[in-house]
């Protein structure tokens, strides 16, 4: 029986996991479905909330925020973490390149330019800084992708950059098209080279070309390579709206190396109760098929996310709960409190700073600061403190605290 | 300036003047309509949907009961494409005073409101979710009506006739040569040109702004603004309109109408039918209130809240807003104030707009010897398309306007979408937006905005609240505008987006928890993270607004 229990099957219950099937533990991961991975960009944005590079502000953080995630557990725990990471999506074949020295700035498909530290080395050519004429190429059929569009707000930012609409090859047509049937087509060579010969065609001056992220979920570095070598130029990838391949790979990747290790992904069992004595989680219940499941528990990672992932639920009352367990919650102390009047505000929305406090071991904390479990660790946007949406930090702080939660309850960190 | 002149001018386009308008030109008399903002933006498209059966003012307000029960069956005789038999109950809750019941039924027999008591296992019979320790219950002849589709039928058919509208004209003064008010001025707020229409009649039929007009001849009227808030929940949890047997109060009836519940509403009055919010209190309570009805509605889906004014005409001091009556009043400014030449119709309700303009136009017909009588209520107005909805004949709506108009049956789209097989061209998925229908829009005339598209096409409020669409939408409108709107004026298609993600903000707010709110932070990732719109260029723009007094979501 599985012991070691990881609540949710996002980026950061996929890390924990990973460290504790890494260290011999066999964990379960009980996830009510896939989590944000799948519909994000994929790539792992530490800091992009000022103009300091992500390592600058994870070490300025310890001293002004010493309850934000990181600095709970601190500048050399996410350096670790994204180590694994790197190391992990190597082995997978499906290199990260970047690192905490500076933040790249990525076209989004908005044609707005995005702070990220890690991403797919299928996105790499896309950083501005490499200079020279840009073509963005799309298709019609897609809904979630315009070049147009994109190449004009490059444009109006001093970026040279033309977009244009590519032809679905007749072969390939299909009755309705997402990211996901995009990418099954880009798996096949056949396609490629069709696309990879419009691309040539209309690359003109244009040094590197940027597509929708949708390039292959077998070999997305194969396609990358074929795309670049028809059309004699660099190719890279611009994330879209959901479904979102790359985020798809990232789970795949992650699955695969858990199993390998011994570890078990449960999707569709969501964990609604949780009971326990003596500041110890014991016993917590899923739900599956109409079925209630009982699963003993020795440790639990909570990584069930935030309002998103469905982690913290509020309700018209104002009040803000965590659905797995029960936890305590930290959130605004009433509903007229919530909301900042403009949605764009650059601090946010309060609501969205609700979540579970903890130690700096990760464990949960009631209204006192006492730790109501000892053997439960919490990591990602289930913690409470800071809105990761507007700091630009929510895959890195996912990343860094679900990796430590791991390597704490594995019993790893003195 | 451009001048025109008519018989009789008609200022408001919500459902009274609506009706005056198509009541007047079938007397034949020479007409015209002027409305601020699009038609029914006022309260006629802010209000819940029910057709009264009366049942709600049998024991308060008895003659608008009975003119309610009366006009009820005249509505569906017609105008039946606008209405769905729904047929409604009152129930007795545990929380209600149970010697009521016993009053109702006297007074729903004194009144002429049809009534039938019905077994408590019936009711719970045809609405599952209702509250199984309800005491009583009573079926009546409750009714869900398009109000929109409604005023564009009477509007449509006064045009058939020769009537003109003019919407967008704002009525900046009234021309009153000693005491006789023989025209109005108003402005054209599309173009910004002055128009003077020269009337031997003036009909104020702006409800709740009532009191505003007639301040431009001088004249006063003690309206008072009535703010009432509701709530669309996110699918029908009821198809029968439910009323709590009780003296009407807040929060104590619920709505089906087309793809969603309302649950109304509360009774506020405001100083200035043009300045109101809505607060947490309100929404909350009336939750709490639909949780007598239907338990557990709280914790359901709730998809925005919004408020409409309602127009209580106070004659004396009466005690709170709710002790006003609820029946009509034509106000003569003539025999009133000495002043000759518009008469004022106020209160009333939705179900007895037909009623109220009959009156008021059979005092207009006086005065101008005209003889002919009223036939509204036996001539049927003919659906303009196939029993579907009708459009606005304006060039600005072309052909696409039948599916694209903002009173349309989801259904009808879908049997659009299965025709053609155009799944994949949808770019608004929850209100089944294609693209061709996005397209027609943003090419349309005096299309200014991303928020323009929604009124026209239902763009961005469906259950996702724009999480996808709006981005499409901004990015189609460039494909397609950006060369003639930098020539223009126009702001670029970026500064659309984030005008109307700001616009959509301001509506999910009041109804943002559980669910709702989750996918608002859906939508946040979208935009903030994936696409990063905050960082865009082009943020010192401002998208163009047509002018508009207040700002709240349209109904349903």
């Amino acid at each position: 029986m599985r012991t070691m229990i990881v609540i949710g099957a996002g980026l950061s219950g996929l890390m924990g996991a990973l460290a504790l099937a890494e260290a011999g533990l066999r964990p379960l991961v009980l996830a009510k479905g896939q989590g944000a991975t799948h519909w994000t960009a994929g790539t792992i944005d530490v800091w992009g909330a000022d103009e300091r590079s992500p390592r600058e502000a994870l070490q300025a953080l310890g001293e002004s925020r010493p309850r934000h995630p990181y600095a709970l557990i601190g500048a050399h725990a996410v350096e670790n973490a994204i180590a694994r990471f790197r190391a992990l999506t190597e082995v997978a074949r499906y290199p990260y390149v970047g690192g905490l020295d500076r933040n790249v700035l990525l076209p989004t498909a908005a044609g707005a330019l995005r702070p990220v530290a890690l991403l797919p080395v299928t996105m790499a050519a896309g950083d501005v800084r490499l200079g020279g004429e840009v073509l963005i190429a799309g298709f019609h059929e897609l809904r979630d992708f315009y070049p147009p569009f994109i190449a004009a707000n490059l444009a109006a930012q001093g970026i040279a950059a033309r977009g244009i609409y590519l032809t679905t090859p007749p072969a390939f047509r299909r009755h309705e098209y997402t990211t996901v049937t995009f990418a099954h087509m880009f798996d096949d060579p056949t396609f490629r080279s069709d696309i990879g010969r419009q691309l040539r065609a209309h690359r003109g001056d244009a040094t590197r070309i940027g597509l929708p992220a949708i390039l292959g979920l077998r070999d997305p570095l194969g396609a990358v390579a074929h795309l670049q070598h028809e059309s004699g130029a660099q190719v890279f990838e611009i994330p879209t709206l959901p479904p979102s391949v790359p985020g798809i790979r990232l789970f795949a990747l992650f699955q695969h190396a858990i199993e390998q290790h011994g570890g078990r992904l449960q999707i569709g069992s969501e964990v609604n109760h949780g009971d326990g004595q003596n500041r110890l989680l014991t016993t917590i219940w899923s739900e599956a098929a109409a079925r209630q499941q009982e699963h003993r528990v020795e440790r639990a990672l909570l990584a069930t996310g935030g309002v998103a992932g469905g982690g913290i639920r509020t309700d018209h009352t104002g009040i803000v709960r965590e659905t797995a367990l029960d936890l305590p919650v930290r959130a605004p102390a009433n509903r007229a409190d919530w909301f900042a009047p403009r949605f764009l505000d650059p601090h946010g929305h309060a609501v969205y700073t609700a979540g579970v406090a903890t130690d700096a071991r990760l464990r949960p904390l009631g209204a006192d600061d006492e730790v109501v479990y000892d053997n439960v660790a919490v990591a990602g946007a289930t913690l409470a403190g800071t809105d990761t949406v507007r700091e630009r930090s929510r895959s890195g702080v996912s990343l860094a605290t679900g990796w430590a939660a791991g390597r704490i309850l594995a019993g790893l960190v003195s | 300036m451009r001048t025109f002149t008519t018989d009789v001018l008609v200022i408001g386009g919500g459902a009274t003047g609506a009706g005056a308008l198509r009541d007047l030109v079938l007397r034949g008399i020479r007409c015209a309509l002027v409305e601020k903002g699009d038609l029914t933006h006022g309260t006629t498209g802010r209000y819940h949907g029910l057709l009264h059966s009366g049942g709600r003012y049998v024991v308060k307000d008895p003659q608008s009961a009975e003119e309610c029960a009366r006009e009820n069956e005249v509505l569906r005789k017609i105008m039946p494409h606008c209405i769905e038999e729904t047929g409604g109950l009152f129930v007795v809750t545990p929380a209600d005073d149970e010697a009521y019941a016993d009053r109702f039924v006297d007074a729903c027999r004194r009144t002429g409101v049809w009534v039938e008591e019905i077994p408590v296992r019936e009711a719970l019979h045809r609405e599952p979710l209702l509250n199984p320790r309800i005491k009583r219950a009573f079926a009546v002849r409750d009714g869900a009506a398009d109000s929109f589709l409604a005023t564009h039928a009477n509007t449509d058919d006064a045009r058939r006739y020769g009537a003109q509208v003019l919407t967008y004209h704002r009525v900046v003064g009234l021309e009153r040569v000693g005491d006789r008010i023989i025209g109005a001025l108003c402005e054209d707020l599309r173009s910004g040109e002055t128009v003077r229409v020269h009337a031997s009649f003036i009909i104020n039929a702006t409800g709740a702004w009532a009191g505003k007009i007639a301040a431009m001849a001088g004249l006063r009227i003690n309206v008072v603004p009535g703010k009432g808030t509701m709530i669309a929940m996110n699918h029908r949890i009821v198809n029968t309109v439910v009323n709590r047997c009780k003296m009407p109060a807040d929060g104590d009836i619920i709505v089906p109408i087309h793809t969603v519940a309302v649950l109304g509403t509360t009774d506020i009055p405001v100083p200035d039918p043009d300045v109101y919010d809505i607060t947490p209190e309100e929404v909350h309570q009336i939750l709490e209130e639909g949780e007598c009805l239907v338990p557990g509605v709280s914790r359901m889906r709730a998809l925005r809240a919004w408020a409409g004014v309602r127009p209580l005409y106070k004659e004396q001091d009466a005690g709170s807003d709710r002790d006003i009556p609820r029946t009509y009043k034509l106000l003569d400014h003539e025999t009133r104030n000495g002043v000759a030449g518009m008469v004022s119709i106020v209160g009333g309700k939705w179900t007895t707009y037909r009623l109220m303009a009959e009156h008021t136009v059979d005092l207009v017909a006086q005065r101008l010897g005209v003889t002919t009588p009223c036939r509204t209520a036996d001539l049927k107005i003919e659906p303009s398309h196939d029993g579907a909805a009708s459009a606005p004949h304006q060039s600005a709506r072309s052909q696409f306007a039948i599916l694209a108009s903002p009173f349309y049956m989801l259904g009808h789209r879908l049997a659009e979408v299965e025709a053609d097989d155009s799944y994949g061209e949808l770019i608004c998925e929850c209100e089944l937006v294609t693209r061709a229908h996005l397209e027609a829009a943003i090419r349309s005339e005096g299309t200014a905005n991303l928020d323009d598209l929604r009124r026209d096409t239902r763009l961005g409020m469906g259950p996702c609240q724009g999480g996808f669409c709006t981005y499409r939408a901004a990015a189609i409108w460039h494909e397609l505008r950006n060369g003639t709107d930098r020539a223009s004026g126009v702001p670029p298609a970026t500064a659309l987006l984030r005008h109307f993600l700001q616009e959509r903000w301001k509506g999910v707010t009041p109804t943002l928890w559980g669910d709702q709110l989750r996918q608002e932070r859906l939508d946040e990732l979208n935009y903030l993270e994936t696409l990063a719109v905050d960082r865009l260029p082009d943020a010192g723009h401002v998208a163009i607004e047509q002018k508009r007094d207040y700002v709240v979501e349209e109904v349903v």
